[in-house]
């Protein structure tokens, strides 16, 4: 039987996965597309919890519409921030951005 | 029955192509994986009656995000993986930081009682309670999303663009 | 709010007002500014004999009024005014003086540059001084106190381009701040014991005996250094003979009228504190006589006009403490009230003299009775009132401070005050006839002064004539029946007491006319026959020198000592500190990489570590539908 402790588990993976990806990518594409798996772990939480708990509103569902539409205007942004950096500095790797050190 | 069978076809693709997708030395795969991730995310809102989800999880992610990002790695040049590096030097305390979350957030769950919380489960036409809801009670956040929207595609165009003295 | 309160109010808020028109608009209009202040002080001189009136239907009543201001633990502090005789008194002394001193003020600072400046600050003079007057309790006392200690210190050092008068506002200043530091000590010790500062609050508190006689002497004297520094007690009178280095009008309101009366006040309107203590009213009785006494002695031998009227200023200070000090709280403010007007009158006097001859030297004055008439009658007038000669007012008054000290039964204060009058009179005929009368010196074009100025000084010889008579017993208008503690007092009088007095004021001036007037005592042998005390005399007992010294040799090697420590050791303290904040800052700064996953990093460590502790010490948080406690 499918239970709600499948679904929360399973986001907690992905989003476990997602840090890892955020901490330890170099290239700031790849940041971004990690940021993108920790956004569908919380949606997967989310969905899951709204079906559970509450299945007469679907509050959790409307609010999963939003987070899609705030992440997909966020990697807009970031990946037009990233080509403009690349622009100016032939790179895109996060680790060498590091003018605003001591 | 199916749907737990289902459940963990999914869930395996999910952590796999996820750990594919960060693990990856090339950035280009890295999309690929990224693409497959969230299909079987997809997936996971079938099982979950989420249709309406499921199928904006599809276009706008895959069909917006991904292709977007695709360009965008084309556009850098930087897809070829072999003479640099694509981690940095905080792998393992990433690494030792992802177990532990994982540990303790998953016994912090355990130890919930979800049991006594949790309705029965129903099945309705959650496509047309959607969009009720988005032009009644959540109009106004709606309409701000939009405009949020607006800002972001300007935004990006300014970013974007040349300078005068780069043309 | 009653009207009487509006108008307690409005007096003191006049001025200020005039001072903030002033200050603010007409700063470049001097006629205006001078028109202003005036038409201010006029108005709160109106209201304040609207009070005298509204308190002589009920003499023994009080209006009190308080808007609550800080409420700190126990201690209640109010802002209010009390209005009572004391204070109706008061307030027609100090609008009146103040009026005729403005009007005059506007012939002597004629063409001055700070013609509007000051107006301001005599403005802002008044506004303090009825503060003081109408205050009910003794923090907002000491706040108007401090406040007239600032105008004071404009005022003298309103020349300030003169370094004399620089230096005199800066030790006026510091002088008086001696006796201030005693005073607010006296005022939170007997606050803190009291749980208030209401004057009336603390009177009671101290009827009721919940304080110990050492305390209470303990109190009383530190309230009284308060009125050493500000009345210019010995021995922290030496700021008042260099305060005459201000315009004259200056010091005829501030220096001789109203502030330095205001030690006087402030005792007379404590007075049921310091009757409490028998060994504080004695205390205040010997050094009332012996600065009366002491200060008289110097006046016999300046040259300066002005210095002479500061030292004479001291002497009846000194005298109206040694009445309070008797028990004697008629007297002393009944003193208090005739010596503002003779004594602002000799000042305005002398000012017209320094008018016309542009010196304050007495030795370069002389026969200056045919040029100046109304002010040498004037000051002739002035000079009878302060010797106490009968009928005129300081006759009254000082009989009065005369008998109290009998009554009291001291006859040493007795004898002591007898001579200071024999002084008094003495220094100010001298003043008088070498000033006045005799051989004019060389002085081609003096004239008398203008009629903004003889017309003040008219006025107050006129109240220095008469404002006596209301000492008369047992009349309708008696100040006893006015100004009283408990109950009305008959009143009293001595014709013993009333010939003595007056016969020793008529030798004295018998005496200036001999050596000064006549010239058949030749006064150079006299000073060589007093020998050593003449020169003692002449510099003022050596006090500022002694002074002086105690502060180059003892203070400032002292001060040397602190500077050390304070050096090395305090300053050491702070730059070991800012050092290791440094050295800290130069190792953590390497944490700051620049890089974003760095931070990311910390971030997420910082996490694990709360979840970390959340499940160690609270394990019920991690249940996320545990009931909130």
């Amino acid at each position: 039987m499918l239970t709600l402790l499948h679904f929360i588990i399973l986001s907690i993976v992905l989003f476990f996965i997602g840090i890892f990806g955020v901490l330890t990518r170099r290239n700031a594409i790849g940041i971004l597309m990690s940021l993108e798996l920790i956004f569908n772990a919380v949606n997967i939480n989310m969905v899951a919890f709204s079906k559970f708990l509450t299945p007469q509103e679907i509050y959790g569902e409307i609010f999963t519409i939003f987070i899609i539409t705030v992440a997909a205007a966020e990697s807009v942004l970031g990946l037009a921030i990233i080509l403009a950096i690349y622009r100016s500095r032939q790179k895109i790797y996060a680790d060498e951005m590091n003018i605003m050190k001591w | 029955m199916t749907s737990l069978v289902f459940f963990y076809i999914f869930a395996v693709l999910i952590v796999i192509s996820a750990i594919f997708m960060v693990t990856s030395r090339n950035i280009y795969y890295s999309a690929l994986w990224l693409a497959l991730t969230l299909f079987a995310v997809a997936g996971i809102f079938v099982l979950l009656n989420a249709y309406f989800l499921a199928g904006i999880q599809v276009l706008i992610y895959i069909g917006a995000v991904v292709v977007l990002t695709i360009f965008v790695i084309n556009l850098t040049k930087e897809i070829e993986g072999k003479t640099e590096k694509q981690f940095n030097k905080q792998t393992i305390p990433a690494l030792l930081a992802l177990l532990t979350g994982i540990v303790l957030v998953v016994l912090a769950v355990l130890k919930t009682d979800w049991a006594s919380r949790i309705a029965g489960w129903t099945n309705y036409d959650e496509t047309a309670k959607i969009g009720n809801l988005l032009l009644n009670d959540f109009v106004i956040p709606f309409e701000a999303a939009s405009v949020l929207l607006l800002i972001a595609l300007i935004g990006a165009i300014a970013i974007v663009s040349l300078d005068k003295e780069n043309k | 709010m009653d009207k009487i309160f509006l108008i307690g109010f409005l007096i003191p808020s006049l001025p200020f007002l005039a001072f903030f028109i002033i200050v603010a608009f007409t700063k470049r209009f001097k006629m205006i500014s001078a028109l202003i202040s005036i038409t201010a002080i006029f108005i709160s001189f109106i209201l304040s004999i609207m009070i005298v009136l509204f308190q002589i239907k009920n003499p023994a009543g009080y209006l009190k009024y308080d808007i609550p201001w800080l409420y700190i633990g126990n201690l209640k502090m109010n802002i209010g005014i009390i209005i009572n005789s004391l204070t109706a008194i008061m307030l027609l002394v100090v609008t009146t003086v103040s009026l005729l001193v403005q009007i005059y003020s506007i012939g002597y600072m004629k063409g001055d540059e700070g013609f509007s400046k000051f107006f301001a600050f005599i403005s802002l003079f008044s506004f303090s001084m009825l503060g003081i007057v109408i205050a009910d309790n003794l923090m907002q006392l000491y706040i108007f106190w401090e406040l007239v200690g600032l105008c004071s210190y404009l005022l003298i050092g309103f020349w300030y381009h003169k370094p004399e008068a620089a230096d005199a506002a800066k030790k006026a200043f510091v002088v008086t701040r001696f006796g201030d530091f005693g005073f607010l000590i006296g005022i939170l010790i007997i606050s803190y014991l009291a749980g208030t500062f209401d004057i009336l609050d603390i009177e009671n508190f101290i009827k009721s005996g919940n304080i110990s006689e050492k305390m209470l002497l303990l109190v009383v004297i530190l309230l009284f250094c308060g009125a050493i520094g500000k009345s210019g007690q010995f021995p922290l009178h030496v700021w008042l003979p260099d305060a005459m280095e201000g315009p004259t009008p200056v010091s005829a309101l501030i220096h001789a009228a109203t502030m330095v009366a205001a030690g006087v006040f402030m005792v007379a309107r404590l007075f049921p504190i310091f009757l409490s203590s028998p060994d504080a009213m004695l205390f205040v009785a010997y050094l009332g006589a012996f600065t009366a006494l002491f200060s008289a002695t110097i006046a016999l031998t300046q040259d300066d006009i002005k210095r002479v009227l500061a030292y004479s200023t001291l002497s009846q200070l000194g005298y109206m403490m040694l009445a309070l000090g008797s028990g004697g709280y008629v007297a002393g403010m009944f003193h208090l009230y005739t010596h503002a007007f003779f004594k602002a009158l000799l000042f305005l006097c002398a000012g017209s003299v320094i008018h016309a001859i542009h010196s304050n030297n007495i030795w370069q004055m002389g026969g200056l009775h045919k040029k100046m008439p109304i002010t040498s009658i004037t000051f002739f007038i002035a000079a009878l009132a302060i010797s106490g000669i009968y009928p005129l007012s300081g006759f009254f008054s000082k009989d009065e401070i005369l008998l109290s000290v009998l009554h009291s039964g001291n006859k040493l204060l007795y004898y002591s005050a007898l001579f200071t009058a024999f002084l008094t009179a003495f220094y100010m005929f001298r003043l008088y006839f070498v000033t006045f009368s005799g051989q004019g010196k060389e002085h081609a074009h003096i004239h008398e002064s203008p009629a903004v100025m003889t017309v003040p000084l008219i006025i107050l010889s006129v109240f220095s004539i008469f404002s006596g008579f209301i000492g008369l017993p047992d009349k309708e208008f008696s100040i006893h029946k006015f100004l009283f503690l408990d109950h009305p007092e008959k009143g009293h009088f001595d014709f013993k007491v009333a010939m003595t007095s007056n016969i020793i004021a008529g030798l004295g001036i018998l005496f200036a006319y001999l050596v000064y007037g006549l010239k058949v005592v030749n006064a150079d042998m006299l000073r060589k026959k007093a020998g050593i005390i003449y020169t003692i005399l002449k510099n003022k007992y050596y006090i500022d020198e002694i002074y002086l010294f105690f502060i180059r040799k003892i203070y400032y090697t002292l001060t040397e000592a602190i500077k050390w420590f304070d050096r090395h050791i305090v300053d050491g303290a702070v730059n070991l500190v800012a050092f290791l904040c440094r050295w800290a800052g130069g190792k953590l700064k390497l944490t700051i990489t620049g890089k974003v996953q760095n931070y990311a990093m910390y971030i997420v460590i910082g996490v694990i570590i709360v979840i970390l502790v959340l499940y160690v010490y609270q394990p019920d948080v991690m249940n996320i539908f545990a009931e909130v406690k």
